[in-house]
């Protein structure tokens, strides 16, 4: 195609070539951006994984009130998920003010994840658990612990920042349901990343 | 999550969110039950990938994308997952005190 073709949007053919897999490229870029995350937690939960496996006293220090916490933790996550589809459903509707209750209602439940998880990071501390350091086993411990689950923290606090900017923006109009489409994308990234955190770091170290 | 997606109700959803659920109490029931098992691993990322697939077909959306897609993301993602195991048998060497090979 020529560059007159493009200029004129020629009659014979499309002035672009068609978006690849049908879906619009903001969507195509969010989805690159998952995969690329994947590599970046996968590589942590592996880091994780090796220094555990080579490490002969590795601590095991959750008791049942810590794996309470994080069932708690896991529902409110799940449900927070379950809502941000409610409100992709409402967008994809033209239902302005219900997708932007759904989205606050999942910035809500996001923010108590993150409160939950702080707290859970300060009774670690509590006990003595730094990057080098804790009273249990070897070192390595604080540093993967607080590697791994900082990382899924981090990533909770970003999502929370966009979904309250996105659910502001697209109830002023300024945003379309792409873009609340696309936080879903992230937010649900991040609740599938949680349901390896929960097992391969908290269940697999349970107390005897 | 494509239009496809949206011409059913939300039970499709609740039914995923239920499972996502039953999944995670499943593998506290099997941690608490065997701490420390032998088996533990495989038993629990056979049910965090279960519960990862149901979200990313459901909740994200993917099962209602076209096909393209769908293996798009996921030949990618099994080829990272798969590539970034290649350092397993260095940690059986280092729990071993195995030296490193001259």
């Amino acid at each position: 195609m020529s560059h007159s073709d493009v200029a004129l949007g020629g009659h014979h053919a499309p002035a672009m070539e068609p978006s690849p897999f049908a879906i619009p490229a903001i969507k195509l870029a969010m989805w690159l951006f998952i995969i690329s995350d994947i590599m970046t937690f996968a590589a942590c939960l592996v880091a994780y994984g090796f220094l555990r496996n080579a490490t002969p006293n590795w601590p095991r220090p959750y008791h049942s009130s810590t794996i309470i916490s994080v069932l708690v933790m896991t529902v409110i996550l799940v449900t927070s998920s379950l809502i941000m589809v409610m409100a992709v459903r409402a967008a994809r509707a033209g239902d302005r003010a219900g997708a932007f209750r759904w989205t606050m209602v999942t910035l809500a439940l996001g923010l108590l994840f993150a409160i939950l998880h702080l707290r859970e990071w300060f009774g670690m501390i509590g006990q003595g658990v730094t990057f080098s350091a804790n009273p249990w086993g070897t070192g390595l411990f604080g540093g993967a612990y607080f590697s791994v689950t900082g990382m899924e923290l981090l990533h909770v606090i970003a999502a929370l920042i966009a979904l309250l900017i996105i659910g502001l923006g697209y109830k002023s109009g300024r945003y379309g349901a792409a873009h609340i489409e696309n936080c879903n994308l992230f937010w649900q990234f991040i609740n599938i990343v949680w349901m390896f955190v929960v097992p391969l770091v908290y269940l697999m170290d349970i107390a005897s | 999550m494509s239009t496809a997606g949206e011409q059913g109700g939300l039970g499709k959803y609740i039914v995923v969110y239920l499972c996502m659920l039953a999944i995670t109490g499943i593998e506290v029931v099997i941690a608490s039950s065997n701490p420390g098992g032998a088996h533990l691993l495989p038993m629990m990322l056979i049910l965090a990938f279960t519960g990862a697939l149901l979200g990313v077909l459901f909740f994200m959306g993917l099962a209602a994308e076209k096909r393209s897609l769908i293996l798009f993301v996921a030949v990618f993602t099994l080829f990272v997952l798969a590539t970034i195991n290649y350092g397993w048998t260095d940690s059986f060497r280092v729990l071993m005190g195995a030296p490193y090979a001259k």
